[in-house]
């Protein structure tokens, strides 16, 4: 039984939104216009997280993509009273679109705020009809949405396995905002084998001491891992000054 | 006699909660997949004759439904591949089919077995489990001119109860992701 995970090393994010774009695509999710924006009500499964750091001229942006982080122990299951969010055995937070009543709880109880509400219907451009993905249902208005790991990708490789009468491969799957990411910042793969792509990045990067969690120290175990950003000058700085 | 008031009031509860109930379980019994006429179709297809006359496998039209989650229908080129070199004269539901393909219009089929959008079914993986088609379907091949009747009830107890005897997983992201 594989336990899917991220690793998103941020000394390679560019800060391009390429992730943000695929995932949109990907997973049927509306347009936002900007009156969607300045209501606060904006949904995108991964979103890119900007910061400053520094004082000009010497300012330097960081970026942050934020997914689900899919936490072990995640504070938005418990508190959904029909159980419209649960955990797969495949370690993947699972929200049941057609069970959910759209209460917000599990919203509130987010704390990377990754969770996003349907107020209105979904609506497209014309243009962009077809372009829908058949696999992943079309939330309707009412129902709490978030990034699932594209389990639409994952058990349709599962699936393609069993008819083909063999295991999973190692690294078969991938999420939409892995394969677009152009300078491969995102890595998507099973934590518990050793053989993959995630667990030989963090083995390298845990020698290198580059690996965090986001909001890690609420005890909730994400399962989406950060690298750290290599700053050679800021490394330099401290030697210079004396 | 100080009791039948009590006893009267009970009954009338018992009878208003009743109501509902009854209308839940009409409305699921009439509303029933199985219990719906057969839907008409642009083209009387028979059935019968394909199958058990000719005796076609389903998969030789369905051609995907070993391989895919759709068993899809077969484009109408497959059809003429048989049937130009079979009189449409005194024909008219052949004369349909000539006609539609000679004028390159799709045939738009009715569905019959209907699964609402928020649940993926994928027959590849239940054929490649050694499930037939007729588990599900009944028995296609005797169904003549009318049309395709459903005959399983294919709602989700459905589903659960099968994949519960048959030991394959029943929680939610199976189906509905």
């Amino acid at each position: 039984m594989p336990r899917w995970g991220m690793v998103i090393d941020l000394d390679r994010c560019i800060g391009c939104g390429a992730c943000v774009v695929a995932c949109q695509a990907e997973n049927n999710v509306p347009i936002n216009t900007e009156d969607v924006y300045h209501q606060r009500r904006a949904i995108a499964w991964i979103r890119l997280e900007r910061y400053w750091e520094g004082e000009f001229p010497n300012i330097k942006a960081r970026y942050i993509p934020v997914p689900c982080m899919q936490c072990t122990n995640a504070p938005c299951e418990p508190v959904c009273p029909v159980y419209a969010t649960y955990h797969t055995n495949e370690g993947i937070n699972m929200q049941v679109y057609n069970r959910c009543i759209g209460t917000r709880y599990c919203a509130v109880n987010c704390h990377w705020h990754v969770r996003f509400f349907n107020f209105w219907e979904p609506k497209w451009p014309d243009s962009l009809k077809n372009q829908l993905n058949p696999d992943v249902t079309v939330r309707s208005r009412g129902v709490m949405e978030k990034c699932n790991f594209c389990v639409h990708r994952i058990v349709k490789a599962e699936q393609k396995a069993k008819v083909e009468k063999r295991e999973l491969r190692t690294d078969e799957v991938t999420t939409a905002c892995a394969q677009a990411c152009p300078t491969n910042a995102i890595v998507f793969g099973d934590l518990d084998d050793p053989n993959s792509a995630v667990s030989k990045l963090l083995a390298q990067a845990e020698h290198e001491g580059r690996v965090y969690r986001l909001l890690e120290d609420l005890g909730t175990d994400p399962k989406v891992y950060y690298l750290k950003k290599v700053d050679i000058e800021a490394a330099a700085e401290p030697a210079a000054a004396h | 006699m100080r009791y039948v008031r009590v006893l009267l009031f009970v009954l009338v509860v018992l009878v208003i909660m009743a109501v509902p109930l009854a209308l839940v379980l009409a409305r699921s019994y009439f509303l029933a997949p199985t219990a719906q006429p057969v839907k008409a179709q642009p083209i009387q297809f028979p059935h019968q004759v394909h199958v058990q006359a000719i005796g076609l496998d389903c998969t030789f039209c369905h051609r995907n439904a070993t391989t895919s989650a759709q068993a899809t229908l077969p484009p109408i080129e497959l059809c003429m591949q048989c049937h130009k070199v079979i009189p449409t004269q005194g024909r008219p539901e052949l004369e349909k089919l000539v006609a539609a393909f000679e004028q390159n219009q799709p045939i738009l089929w009715n569905k019959v077995h209907q699964i609402p959008d928020h649940t993926h079914f994928v027959h590849s993986v239940h054929l490649s489990f050694g499930f037939q088609c007729s588990t599900c379907h009944g028995d296609v091949g005797a169904m003549g001119k009318p049309g395709v009747q459903q005959v399983r009830d294919l709602r989700m107890g459905d589903c659960i109860t099968c994949h519960q005897q048959n030991g394959a997983r029943t929680d939610c992201s199976v189906c509905h992701y």
